[in-house]
């Protein structure tokens, strides 16, 4: 009895990604229906970014330009940013490939990849809690950063005007080599829209 | 009296009328509300309410903000937990006055999927204190604020208005019509800290310690912590409370490598056995393990699952019984009495009860007879724990010779014909309700080599308890095991659901030996090591002369060859009991040079010697121990890691009673092994690993500390 309780808690001991380890593996489907795996970048900083196109958090910083910003700065240092769709069928946010293709043209992203997991799969993986949630793994694998895109947990976009973005100084101090000041903090916004299904898994 | 009122916000036509009334109001010099205004969100209605028109300087000015959600929709507690977001105040004040933080409601769980927020489902108020400096000069405080509150259904909403106000300074004045929110929001928020508390930070897990006693408090039928910072807890986890002689114990689980634990602020949420209910404020100081789990330092035990609450580790016990049914050692017992009622159809249903209440009593003696002498072993002061059978050789040999007579009966060698079914064992063969109470005797003997290493840490935790919980939990776990030929003996129903007897019967036993044989093997190798290799030839032969001596009884009826026989086996079965023992202690190694076996002094030689040492406690008959070296400890990899990072092992075999091992088990609050310690260079606090075992635990634990 008490055997199988403890493989349940060893078992979701081992799901949760922890700073300064190897961040978890996946293997994910983008909108342009390639396969990527977080290990094939590695030797770049990958960024991780959970979201979910109608909940009103993420639409401050899309809405605003200022998630779009982030990602073209990244990027354009040699970035790789991995925007990740966990939204369930019928639930907020879920995406086909075509609707996540056209939402980034019409939001004019710089994403470098879309990746559509209506399983929760990968967000159940890094224990995703909302959106936005995001996470930094360095170009060794490793995970540096996870929490909240800034300081303010607010919807409204006027937040944003004095907001500390902590990917932006997660990056600044990687790319200089220090560590990162501020590595762990606590996500604000909607809840991830998991499907009830997957839950047992 | 200068109340004037100015509301900006994207709302109906509807609240513009209603302060249009109230301005009516004002102009008329009497403010029968002080409702500051209303702002009716797309989910959501906020009102803003003032406690008093007028107030002195040098006070504090009480205002109520009242979030109403529609129907199916949620606000959200200070920490929304999981997901979400606390409402944000944007105030605009003069110089002297300053807004501190809310006042929030006890909040309530909302478990949303995998997730757990922490808010109001329903009408909701909280208060906000604005201080007046004591040199404050105006004649007003204008007040003006900005919120922003979040409400979800599962879909989220930012709701946003603005209020504008001004109090005039003179004599204190309440609001008459707002005394009654003001008081009932005051009732729904938590108590003040009353009681001396601490958490207790774990890396897995951690445990809230409220010093208030039974007495005081009264007995509680719920408790829950709603934790107001980062790292007490992963709030969709299951909470366990117990009341103990120290307190209100509540553990939580922590996300290991999750955030620090920084605050020990929360709300204690209670409910009484009388259905009362209570919320009080917790201020706890925190107590950091970061060392995990130290012998010495006092009040720093391992988290065993000591606060299970009664009933739920009942329920385990009861689970855990059912479950044994199914055990390969068990099962074939089972079957056998399955087969008895299979061909009992003709049998009274009063017959039938009476049967299975006699197997139901046959085996609740049996555990009450082994948990009674551990007991009082205990008691004595010897340090043994569950599995303190196994660890007598004579126990283990007659258990092999058990199985082994079982496992023959099975496979058709003994064709016993007084009985419904051939069990092989004279007793349990018998019909009726002595032969039933037997069969119960026999399957809880012959469950013992499963229970044991199985369920060694979950007994554990019955063993630390005082002897009536004892009792009762081996009573269920006895009635679990018997449950299912209770109800089978209870219900018409269910014994015609049973299959029909035939010759498939037959077959079905002569398979059902194999796990038998399989079980009584694993014994003898257990008693191979336990008692040398002589002890272990003495016993095959005494086994095969007991054999024979059934044999003879079999094939000669006339009483001579019967005494023969029954000589034969007797004579076999006290050279088993009481064959020599070796010295304790002297459990043979796996032949591995590289590994010490454990003892108070080598440990302390090594960490003496600045070394990082690796302790693991296992014994031959603990199958969790045996898997765990298997999948994650004599691993290539582990193996390598060890070497690399130069970590020493030391095994400590429990195979045989050894009470240094017992009383370093005792010391991390375990009754039974596994354990694995990993001490970090020269230090003598260990960090405890779990009891079962991956490579990536192992290295996980090796990497934070070399």
């Amino acid at each position: 009895m008490s055997l199988i309780i403890a493989i349940f808690f060893s078992i979701t001991a081992l799901a949760v990604p922890i700073n300064e380890k190897k961040a978890p593996d996946f293997v994910g489907i983008t909108a342009d229906d390639e396969e990527i795996r977080l290990s094939g970048f590695r030797g770049k900083t990958v960024v991780l970014e959970w979201t979910n196109h109608q909940c009103p958090f993420v639409r401050k910083h899309y809405s605003s330009g200022n998630m779009q910003r982030t990602q073209r700065t990244l990027t354009e240092e040699g970035v790789v940013w991995i925007s990740i769709v966990s939204s369930a069928p019928g639930e907020q946010g879920h995406v086909s490939a075509e609707e996540a293709n056209r939402l980034t043209a019409s939001r004019g992203g710089y994403a470098s990849h879309v990746v559509l997991d209506p399983q929760g799969k990968i967000g159940r993986l890094y224990d995703a809690k909302t959106t936005p949630h995001m996470f930094v793994v360095d170009a060794a694998g490793v995970l540096r950063y996870q929490g909240a895109i800034d300081d303010k947990p607010s919807a409204n976009r006027r937040s944003l005007e004095n907001a500390k973005n902590y990917v932006l100084q997660a990056w600044s101090e990687l790319k200089t080599g220090q560590p990162v000041s501020e590595a762990h903090t606590k996500a604000y916004g909607c809840t991830v829209k998991y499907g009830v299904s997957e839950i047992s898994d | 009296m200068a109340i004037s009122y100015a509301l900006k916000t994207r709302t109906s036509l509807r609240i513009v009328v209603a302060l249009y009334i109230l301005l009516a109001f004002v102009s008329f010099g009497r403010v029968s509300s002080l409702e500051l205004g209303r702002v009716e969100g797309s989910h959501s209605v906020a009102t803003l309410h003032s406690e008093y028109t007028s107030i002195a300087a040098g006070e504090i000015v009480w205002l109520a903000f009242e979030i109403v959600p529609n129907e199916g929709w949620h606000s959200y507690w200070k920490n929304y937990g999981d997901s979400g977001a606390a409402p944000l105040f944007y105030w605009t004040l003069p110089d002297g006055v300053t807004a501190g933080e809310p006042l929030y409601p006890t909040p309530h769980r909302m478990p949303i999927g995998p997730l757990m927020n922490y808010g109001y489902e329903e009408p909701s108020t909280l208060l906000l204190p604005l201080a007046v400096a004591p040199d404050y000069s105006g004649r007003t405080i204008p007040v003006s604020v900005n919120v922003e509150w979040l409400v979800c259904e599962i879909e989220c909403v930012p709701q946003d208005g603005s209020w504008s106000a001004s109090i005039s300074i003179g004599n204190i004045e309440f609001s008459e019509s707002a005394r009654q929110t003001f008081s009932t929001a005051r009732i729904a928020l938590p108590e003040l800290p009353i009681w001396s508390s601490t958490i207790d930070v774990y890396p897995a897990q951690s445990r809230l310690k409220v010093f208030v006693s039974e007495a005081e408090l009264g007995t509680i039928s719920e408790a829950y912590f709603f934790a107001e910072g980062e790292g007490i807890t992963e709030y969709a986890a299951e909470q366990q409370w117990a009341q103990t002689d120290e307190g209100l114990f509540v553990d939580m689980r922590r996300l290991e490598g999750g955030f620090e634990a920084t605050s020990g602020r929360g709300v204690l949420a209670l409910k009484l056995a009388d259905g009362a209910v209570r919320a009080v404020e917790i201020d706890a100081a925190l107590v950091l393990e970061k060392a995990t789990v130290a012998g010495e330092s006092s009040g720093s035990k391992p988290l065993v699952q000591a606060s299970l609450p009664l009933w739920q580790a009942a329920l385990f016990a009861l689970l855990g019984g059912m479950v044994l049914n199914l055990m390969p050692c068990v099962f074939p017992v089972l079957s056998l009495k399955a087969f008895s009622f299979i061909a009992a159809n003709s049998k009274t249903a009063s017959g039938r009860k009476q049967e299975g209440w006699a197997y139901t009593l046959g085996i609740w003696l049996s555990f009450m007879i082994i948990v009674a002498a551990l007991l009082a072993i205990k008691s004595g002061g010897a340090a043994i724990g569950w599995g303190f059978q196994l660890q007598e050789p004579a126990f283990v040999g007659a258990l092999v010779l058990l199985m082994v007579l079982v496992a023959l009966s099975l496979s058709g060698m003994f064709h016993i014909t007084v009985g419904i079914e051939g069990a092989g064992q004279g007793l349990a063969s018998k019909d009726g309700n002595k032969g039933a109470f037997f069969q119960g005797v026999l399957a809880a003997l012959v469950a013992t080599p499963c229970t044991a290493p199985l369920m060694a840490p979950a007994i554990g935790y019955a063993l630390t308890q005082p002897a009536p919980i004892v009792f009762l939990i081996f009573s269920l776990l006895a009635f679990g095991l018997a449950l299912p030929f209770l109800a089978l003996s209870y219900s018409p129903t269910l014994a015609r659901m049973m299959p029909r007897p035939g010759p498939w019967m037959e077959k079905l036993k002569e398979a059902l030996a194999f796990p038998m044989y399989l079980t009584a093997a694993w014994l003898l190798y257990v008693f191979n090591l336990q008692a040398g290799a002589t002890a272990t030839l003495a016993l095959l032969v005494a086994m095969i002369v007991a054999v024979f001596g059934v044999w003879l009884w079999q094939t000669f009826k006339g009483s001579v060859g019967r005494a023969i026989a029954v000589v034969l086996m007797a004579g076999a079965i006290s050279a088993i009991v009481y064959q020599p023992l070796p010295a304790p202690g002297v459990a043979p190694q796996g032949g591995d040079a590289t590994i010490q076996a454990y003892s108070e002094e080598n440990l302390s030689a090594l960490l003496n010697d600045e070394e990082t040492v690796f302790a693991y406690f296992t014994a031959e008959w603990c199958i969790t121990c045996k898997v765990n070296e298997q999948v994650a400890l004599f691993t290539d990899d582990t193996q390598a890691l060890f070497k690399a990072r130069g970590i020493k092992l030391l095994k400590g075999d429990w195979t045989n009673r050894n009470s240094e091992i017992a009383n370093l088990l005792a010391d991390y609050g375990r009754v039974g092994v596994p354990l694995y310690l990993l001490f970090p260079k020269g230090q003598s606090e260990a960090i405890v690993l779990p009891e079962v075992l991956t490579p990536g635990i192992i290295a996980d634990a090796v990497n934070s500390v070399t």
